[in-house]
C-alpha cells in the first residue's frame, strides 16, 4: 500500500507540472468570453479569408458578379438527442438554415454529415434522418451533399451531425445600427435552453423549444430591417452584446418588454440562471429605423403573437437593462450555464 | 406595493443611525444587486454581503486535497460550480481535461447511477444545510464522501464577534426551510428570513429596521410559504443519523469551531479512507493580492480589491468570490 501511495503521489506532482493551461476547457465552446479567444486564435492562425467576408457574422458573405454567395457551417451535439418532440436532426437542420437567414438570404442547398458512435440505434437514427428530410421539404431546402463515419464505442458520445449551407440574394442583411433605431424580438426567449434543462433535470414542464426555420419570417421584412441575429448559445445577451459592441454603440433593453414565458422565467429562477442567457433555436433579434418599427411588429406578428419592440439604440456602449426598479447592466454570458448549487 | 414598502422603509429611516445589515446568503445578493436595491435605500440604511455563498468559502487545502485525490485515480462527483474554483496550482477543470475520473453531477441521484461503474467514487459535499440532506442521502447508501459542508449559524456568530458592525441579518431562505426559523434567536439580534424576490428583501429590511428601532432582537419569517418554525424534521433526523458536527476550514477566515460536517462512519470519510494521499498535500498561501478575505466578512466591497475587474474576472477568477455565480465579486462584475 506504501509504495503503491507514493507511485500515485509521484504520477500526480509529474502530471501538474505539465498539464496545467494546455487543454481545451468546456467552457470554450459555450459561446461566451472563452469562446470568443478561442476563435481570436483560429483568425489570426488562419490568416485572411481572401475575397470573402467573415467579420463576426452568421455566414461569411462572397460578392460575385452582381450576387451574394453566403456560406456557413454548424456542427451540433445535444444531450438528450431527442427533446419534446424535437430531435438532433431538426436542430441540426434549423441552426444552419437560420444562419443563412439571418443574413437575408434562403440556403440554396445543405450538406449534412454524420459521426456515429458504434452501436447507436438505427431507429434512432431513422428517426432523426426522418426529421432532417421534414425540415428539407418544409422549407424546399434540398440536402445535396454529405457524409458518415462511425466511430468506435466510445469514442465519441452517440451522434454528431455537421450541416453546412450555402445562399444567395442581392443584398446582404449587415447595415450598421445607430442611435434612434429600434430592437425587435421575433417571439418569447429561453424556449430552447429553458425545455432541454427541464428534461435534463427531469423537471416536468410543458415547455417545448422553439427550434424552427425562420427563413421565412426573415425574408418577410427583411426590407425594412437592418441587421438580424438568432440568439442560439449564450441567448439574447450574448447578440446584443455583439451588436453593441460591433456598432460601437448602446443597446437599451427594457425588461418588461421581452417576452418569457413564465415557465421559462421559474424555472431560470428554482435553478439560478438567466433567461437571457438561455438559447433559442427559432427565433431572432433584429433591427429597424424607428419609423419602420411598428410595421415589423406587425408582419412578425403573422408568424408569432409574442413579436415585440424590446428596446432601442443610443449613443454609448454595452447592453443596459431597465428593470423594475432602475438600471442595470447586461452583461456577456461567461463560459458554461451552471444550475446554482443552493 | 413595492412603492409603499419603500416608502415605509424611508419614513422609519428618518433619523435613525448608520445602520448596518449584512445578507449572509449569495441567492439574496444576486437580488440585491440584480434590481440595485441598495441604491433604492435611504443613505443611513447599509447592505452588506457576507459570507453566503459556499463555493467561495471552500478552502484552497480543500480543493487541493480532491485534485490530488482525482490525480490519484480517485473518481469524484461534484457539482459543476466547483470544477473551477482555484487550488493551490490548479482547479477540477484544469485535472479533468486530462483523463482524470471527475464527473459533473446535477443532483445525487446522478452520484448513485455513476457508482454503479465506478464503485469507489467519492462525492465532494458542498453546500450550507440546503444541500446537506442530499449528502446525508448518499452517505446512507454508503457512498464516500470528502465533506466541505458548512454551517451558516457558526460564521455569523463568528462576525458578530468581528470588527464589523452588523445591526442585523437577512436570513438565508433556502437553508431555513431546512434548519426551521427557531434556531436563528441564539444570534440575539434583529433578522429577517427572506425569499428571493425584490419585494421579500424590502419586507426583510423594513422589519429589521423595526425590531432595530424598538429594540427587539427576534426573528421574523418572511418567507412563510416554505420555512417552518422546525424546518424539514425528515431531511434532519438523515442528517443527524449520517453525519457529525466538527471544526471547519473557511477560505478567507480561518478554522470556525463546529462549523462543519463530517460523516458518521469513518468508512464513508473520504479524508480518513485516503489520509495516506491527502497527508502529503501542501497548500500554497492564498494569492496575498486577493481580498476575498475581507470581502466574504463584508469589510471591503469588490471594487476595493485591486484585483477586480483587473486581473480577476469572471472568465480568469483569481479569487473564490469571484468563481461561482453567487460570489459577492462574480454578482458585482456582472452588474456594474
Amino acid at each position: 500500500m506504501r509504495v503503491h501511495v507514493q507511485l500515485l503521489i509521484g504520477i500526480r506532482d509529474f502530471m501538474v507540472s505539465f498539464i496545467k493551461d494546455d487543454k481545451i476547457s468546456l467552457s470554450e465552446g459555450s459561446g461566451g468570453e472563452e469562446m470568443q479567444n478561442l476563435i481570436t486564435t483560429f483568425r489570426d492562425t488562419f490568416g485572411g479569408s481572401g475575397n470573402w467576408n467573415n467579420s463576426d457574422n452568421d455566414s461569411a458573405t462572397i460578392l460575385i458578379g452582381d450576387k451574394y454567395i453566403f456560406f456557413t457551417s454548424d456542427s451540433f451535439v445535444v444531450d438528450p438527442i431527442f427533446f419534446n418532440g424535437r430531435d438532433i436532426g431538426h436542430l441540426a437542420m434549423c441552426g444552419t438554415i437560420n444562419d443563412i437567414a439571418v443574413m437575408g438570404a434562403k440556403p440554396l442547398g445543405i450538406s449534412v454529415s454524420f459521426v456515429i458512435e458504434e452501436g447507436f440505434s438505427k431507429s434512432d437514427l431513422d428517426k432523426i434522418i426522418k426529421s432532417i428530410a421534414d425540415v428539407s421539404k418544409a422549407t424546399n431546402i434540398p440536402v445535396v451533399t454529405g457524409d458518415t463515419k462511425v466511430m468506435e464505442c466510445g469514442k465519441i458520445d452517440k451522434i454528431i451531425i455537421n450541416t453546412s449551407a450555402v445562399g444567395i440574394s442581392d443584398t446582404v442583411l449587415d447595415e450598421s445600427i445607430c442611435d434612434g433605431d429600434v430592437i425587435i424580438v421575433s417571439g418569447s426567449i429561453g424556449d430552447h435552453g429553458a425545455s432541454l434543462m427541464a428534461v435534463r433535470l427531469d423537471f416536468d414542464t410543458n415547455l417545448k423549444t422553439d427550434s424552427k426555420p425562420i427563413v421565412d419570417e426573415v425574408l418577410k421584412i427583411k426590407h425594412l430591417i437592418k441587421v438580424a441575429k438568432d440568439p442560439t448559445r449564450g441567448g439574447i445577451a450574448a447578440i446584443l452584446n455583439e451588436m453593441a459592441e460591433k456598432d460601437s454603440v448602446q443597446l437599451y433593453i427594457d425588461e418588461s418588454k421581452i417576452p418569457v414565458k413564465r415557465e421559462v422565467l421559474s424555472l431560470c429562477d428554482v435553478l439560478g440562471i438567466s433567461p437571457y442567457e438561455m438559447a433559442c433555436e427559432g427565433r431572432f433579434v433584429c433591427v429597424a429605423k424607428k419609423d419602420d418599427a411598428r410595421e415589423v411588429v406587425n408582419l412578425l406578428r403573422e408568424f408569432d403573437v409574442n413579436a415585440d419592440v424590446i428596446g432601442s439604440v443610443r449613443v454609448g456602449k454595452g447592453v443596459v437593462l431597465k428593470t423594475k426598479f432602475g438600471e442595470r447592466i447586461l452583461s456577456n454570458p461567461r463560459g458554461r450555464i451552471i444550475p446554482r448549487i443552493c | 406595493m413595492v412603492g409603499s414598502l419603500l416608502r415605509d422603509i424611508h419614513n422609519i429611516a428618518k433619523g435613525m443611525p448608520d445602520v448596518s445589515i449584512m445578507e449572509v446568503c449569495g441567492g439574496h445578493t444576486n437580488v440585491i444587486m440584480r434590481y440595485g436595491i441598495r441604491s433604492l435605500l435611504p443613505k443611513n440604511i447599509k447592505l452588506i454581503s457576507g459570507p453566503g455563498c459556499p463555493v467561495c468559502v471552500t478552502s484552497q487545502k480543500d480543493i487541493d486535497s480532491v485534485v490530488a485525490l482525482a490525480l490519484s485515480g480517485v473518481p469524484i462527483a461534484t457539482y459543476g460550480d466547483m470544477f473551477r474554483v482555484p487550488g493551490s496550482n490548479m482547479s477540477l477543470e484544469d485535472v479533468k481535461v486530462n483523463g482524470t475520473k471527475i464527473f459533473e453531477v446535477l443532483s445525487t441521484t446522478d452520484v448513485l447511477d455513476l457508482a454503479k461503474e465506478h464503485k469507489d467514487i467519492v462525492f465532494f459535499g458542498i453546500g450550507f444545510e440546503t444541500t446537506v440532506p442530499m449528502t446525508a442521502y448518499l452517505l446512507e447508501k454508503n457512498i464516500c464522501v470528502y465533506s466541505t459542508h458548512k454551517l451558516m449559524i457558526p460564521p455569523m456568530k463568528a462576525l458578530l464577534k468581528d470588527e464589523i458592525k452588523i445591526d442585523g441579518f437577512i436570513d438565508p431562505g433556502h437553508v431555513s426551510t431546512i434548519i426551521g426559523y427557531n434556531v436563528w434567536d441564539e444570534l440575539n439580534v434583529p433578522q429577517a428570513i427572506s425569499g428571493f424576490s425584490p419585494k421579500q428583501i424590502f419586507e426583510s429590511v423594513y422589519e429589521i429596521l423595526k425590531m432595530i428601532k424598538s429594540g427587539q432582537k427576534s426573528v421574523v419569517n418572511c418567507y412563510d410559504s416554505v420555512v417552518t418554525c422546525d424546518g424539514n424534521i425528515k431531511a434532519n433526523d438523515l442528517i443527524n443519523k449520517t453525519m457529525k458536527v466538527s471544526d471547519a476550514e473557511w477560505r478567507g477566515i480561518g478554522v470556525i469551531p463546529n462549523s462543519g460536517l463530517e460523516p458518521k462512519d469513518d468508512e464513508c470519510n473520504a479524508k480518513i479512507k485516503y489520509q495516506e494521499i491527502l497527508k502529503n498535500v501542501k497548500s500554497e498561501k492564498d494569492n496575498s493580492a486577493c481580498r476575498c478575505s475581507e470581502i466574504l466578512k463584508g469589510l471591503i466591497e469588490p471594487k476595493d480589491c485591486k484585483l477586480f475587474g483587473n486581473v480577476c474576472t469572471s472568465s480568469a477568477p483569481k479569487g473564490a468570490c469571484m468563481v461561482s455565480d453567487e460570489g459577492t465579486c462574480s454578482i458585482a462584475y456582472r452588474y456594474s
